[in-house]
């Protein structure tokens, strides 16, 4: 096995800038496909539901992976309300790497499950630490601008009264 | 169940935050070195090389080709493995496979990682799906710091509990030559004055960002016995996929989903003959990417009883002199070179099993050993070595 050693000469990176931004295009697919509409042009969370099991597939899907079946278009308009389950905050920066966003600080990430029995993570309104620890019954509040990102055209669950 | 695998040579280099002073490939190229000289063999006697990383980390494209000379894989067969956090033991499984089918004597097995080179938290964040919870995402961090306020209102464990478990885990990274970060921690304050990063996930409380690699040489049956005195047997590897619980994080909230764990732990269990896991098996070196996940995985490989987990910190039985030791080698929240991790944890458990851990070799006799890897969210590899089969 190996152990340190001291170098000679004291070594230095290579660092490469690359200027131009990458460009990705993504397929949202037929069934998340109907999320990334629905949640657009209606303000609504859909998913579809298994055939076989019953069960909500979350995000939507087209096979059911538990019963090995293929999910048809069984669509359930869900309830934008739901119950936080877990919660955290930042209490260092972070960088958003996808949208190059410098992240709000603190900033309330939930585990939140709707009412409809799925469970997604999503940002918090409420961003006082104290407070944080008693919100419960959460709602959806839709982006006005910026939209067409799917669960991202929720700008974050606000707290409602139980 | 195939021919019988041993692992013959262990190598790995140390680990730090930053390594100027090498490449990849050349870095990479310590580890296999040291395992080569551990098993007195030279590149020539190794048939086939199997390499994993998280390559998007470093972002480099195929870095397996670019260190095929560092390696001794001129002109060899081996494939490229990635499977997230899992990786280095699922590169571990995958020579395993191959030697236990027949198609090989010799496979060198090799995990690493130079986080140095990039943005680690950025890479795991970006690991999401790109139409599904982008921008919502915190990396790793954000999901194990949900788990560990789950783990303290559902069980009861305290913070002083997780600084327990990392006071252990310093006193083992101390002894351990190869480990990243020898804190020489001395009580549970210091570990509790440590500032949050994400509530309630303090600094001590989480893995570091290591530079690193461990090589493994794994041989065949009649092969093994020629190369070493000390084959350390590969009784069985367990891979359970499960695509991200529904939420898309590593923990379940509602306590209503299966444990990848649970399931890879149970499915090992029977297959082995294994009814009392921390009698029958010696010792473990477990995927915790923070002290407050290892509490959990004693339960979810069934350690404990659940929702107990703590109670085997505050008894001091998973210490380096406890009756089922885990970590002594400081494990991942001292030393994560992520691609690399689960590699070393598969390499130290054979160490324990040989009785070559040197200063943190532990006090009970290991003859079987376990070692575990959490990736995906929500895959496990579970791996069994024993001195005799
Ligand atoms: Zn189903």
């Amino acid at each position: 096995m190996t152990t340190e050693k001291k170098a000679e000469k004291k070594p230095e990176y290579i660092k490469v800038e690359i200027a131009r931004p990458r460009a990705y295009k993504w397929s949202s697919g037929k069934y998340l496909g109907k999320l990334y509409k629905e949640a657009l042009e209606n303000r609504k969370l859909v998913t579809n539901r298994c055939p076989k099991c019953k069960q909500l597939l979350w995000p939507p899907a087209g096979v059911c992976g538990r019963c090995n079946v293929e999910a048809g278009e069984d669509w359930v308009v869900m309830s934008g309300e739901g119950t936080v389950l877990q919660y955290t905050y930042l209490v260092f920066p972070l960088w958003d790497p996808h949208y190059g966003d410098r992240l709000a600080n603190p900033y309330p990430t939930a585990t939140i499950k709707l009412d409809d029995g799925v469970f997604l993570v999503h940002f918090l309104e409420e961003k006082d630490p104290e407070k944080l620890k008693n919100v419960k019954r959460v709602q959806a509040v839709w982006k006005e601008e910026g939209r067409g990102r799917g669960l991202g055209d929720i700008l974050y669950f606000r707290t409602i009264d139980e | 169940m195939g021919n019988r695998v041993a692992i013959v040579g262990i190598g790995q280099t140390y680990h730090k935050s930053n390594r100027k002073d090498v490449t990849q490939p050349e870095m990479v190229a310590e580890a296999v070195r040291a395992a080569l000289t551990d098993a007195q063999m030279k590149p020539k006697d190794v048939e086939a090389v199997f390499t994993s990383n998280m390559e998007t980390f470093e972002g480099m494209y195929l870095p397996d080709h670019m260190m095929v000379d560092e390696v001794g894989a001129f002109m060899k067969p081996g494939l490229k493995v990635n499977t997230g956090g899992t990786t280095g033991a699922s590169v571990v499984e995958e020579g395993f496979h191959f030697v236990a089918s027949g198609l090989f004597d010799t496979a060198l097995v090799i995990g690493f990682e130079k986080q140095d080179c990039g943005d680690t938290t950025a890479a795991i964040t970006a690991a999401v799906t790109p139409v599904w919870g982008k921008g919502v995402a915190t990396g790793a961090i954000g999901e194990f710091a949900k788990q560990a306020l789950t783990y303290m209102q559902k069980t009861g464990a305290k913070e002083e509990h997780a600084a327990m478990i990392r006071l252990k885990a310093d006193k083992g990274a101390c002894k351990n030559p190869y480990a990243h970060l020898k804190l020489g921690l001395k009580s549970i304050e210091e570990v509790l004055n440590s500032g949050y990063l994400v509530w309630p996930l303090r600094l001590l409380d989480f893995c570091p960002q290591s530079v690193g690699a461990c090589a493994l040489i794994l041989a065949s049956e009649h092969k093994a016995k020629k190369i070493t005195k000390k084959p350390v047997w590969i009784a069985d590897v367990v891979t359970v996929h499960q695509e991200p619980f529904r939420a898309g994080s590593f923990g379940d909230p509602t306590g209503t989903e299966e444990y990848s764990q649970d399931i890879a732990a149970e499915r090992l269990y029977k297959r082995n003959g294994i009814t009392n896991p921390t009698k029958d098996i010696c010792m473990a070196e477990i995927y915790e990417p923070s002290n407050w996940e290892e509490m959990s995985h004693y339960e979810h490989y069934h350690f404990c009883e659940k929702n107990e987990g703590w109670k085997m910190v505050e008894k001091g039985i998973t210490e380096m002199e406890g009756a089922f030791p885990v970590n002594p080698s400081g494990g991942v929240i001292a030393t994560n070179p992520i691609g690399a991790t689960p590699t070393i944890r598969v390499a130290e458990a054979a160490l324990q099993v040989r009785g070559d851990a040197g200063e943190h070799q532990v006090t009970r006799d290991v003859h079987t050993a376990m070692a575990t890897a959490l990736g995906g969210p929500n895959w496990t590899v579970v791996t069994l070595l024993k001195r005799s089969l």
